[in-house]
């Protein structure tokens, strides 16, 4: 169960996963099963989530590299430590669940929002990312993290332990502090 | 981000956010309890301000009456309240976004990271009181 991500709803007014949600935890109650809140609803439990999966094609979520190094030179190595920098984030299987639970995303669909956020800090934390200021006109645009006002409901909501309250703040501590320091050579 | 508004392939249906989104559940009126801490914390500022400006032009009488009034001491202890409760929720959060490293593999769990952070805000303050009035 969890795996797919595709069976998120709104049941009795939580994000959930509705593989993952037993009827006898609602034991001798009445159940109120609505489609994911914050998407436009196409029919019954089916949302709309084009929004969604642009705001995922546009934080660039893959490992940008200057230069590829042929293949016989063997995979780019990362110490246990460098793995765990990210690897929470990369758990996550776009269910949505933290977009329903995001007031911040219900009065304004254009921000960013927690997921996408979350992936393109996955990529920014990745070692073997070699352009992680690639990302930052996208999430550090008006619509970006600085929307979030610490609800962290996303991080309450998702179902794989993601925190994606935590990865919208380290990418505005990383954006604060990105002012800081002096211009890159070449620019 | 800027989306391109090409209209959607389907006809849909988009429920709007209630004016009261946020008495739908406990931490959604938590985190407006958080959010309106600031109402309360800027009033109190304004009135800082105020008392400052008396004393500054050397009228003690009306600077005492005013402290004196009960319902700035009323107003003060509400405000008081307002802001430990944001400074608690905001370490809180705090503690789990700068995570505290204890040693090379253990961090802090939340309540040890509010311990921590609420010990350097009492030094820190402590350090300033120092200066500014007790040196």
């Amino acid at each position: 169960m969890g795996i797919c991500g595709s069976c998120g709803a709104n049941v009795d007014g939580e994000p959930k996963l509705t593989c993952a949600s037993f009827l006898h935890e609602f034991k001798g109650k009445e159940i109120k099963i609505e489609p994911l809140a914050n998407f436009p609803v196409i029919k019954d439990l089916i949302v709309n989530i084009e929004d969604f999966m642009e705001k995922l094609d546009h934080i660039k979520p893959w490992i940008i590299r200057k230069e590829e190094t042929p293949l016989e030179k063997g995979e780019y190595r990362q110490t246990p430590e460098e793995l765990e920098a990210y690897k929470q984030f990369s758990m996550c299987i776009n269910c949505m669940l933290c977009y329903a639970a995001c007031p911040i995303y219900g009065m304004n669909e254009e921000f960013l929002g927690p997921a996408a956020t979350a992936l393109a800090y996955r990529y920014i934390a990745d070692t073997r990312d070699q352009d992680h200021e690639a990302r930052f006109p996208m999430v550090h645009d008006k619509e970006g993290v600085w929307e979030c006002t610490l609800v962290g409901e996303c991080s309450v909501a998702c179902p794989k332990g993601v925190d994606p309250m935590l990865a919208i703040q380290k990418t505005k501590i990383l954006g604060a502090t990105q002012i800081l320091k002096p211009p890159r050579r070449g620019k | 981000m800027t989306r391109e508004n090409a209209p959607s392939k389907y006809p849909e249906y988009r429920k709007q956010l209630g004016p009261g989104w946020w008495l739908s559940n406990q931490r959604y009126t938590l985190y407006m309890i958080r959010e309106l801490t600031s109402f309360f914390i800027s009033i109190y500022a304004i009135i800082y301000i105020y008392q400052l400006s008396l004393l500054a032009s050397g009228d003690f009488s009306s600077y005492d009456l005013f402290v004196r009034n009960p319902a700035t001491i009323g107003f003060s202890i509400i405000a008081l309240f307002f802001t430990l409760y944001h400074a608690v929720t905001w370490f809180s959060l705090m503690g789990r976004i700068q995570v505290v490293k204890l040693g090379p593999k253990k961090t802090a769990t939340p309540l040890q990271a509010i311990a921590i952070n609420l010990l350097l805000l009492l030094i820190i303050a402590y350090a300033i009181v120092y200066l500014f009035i007790l040196r």
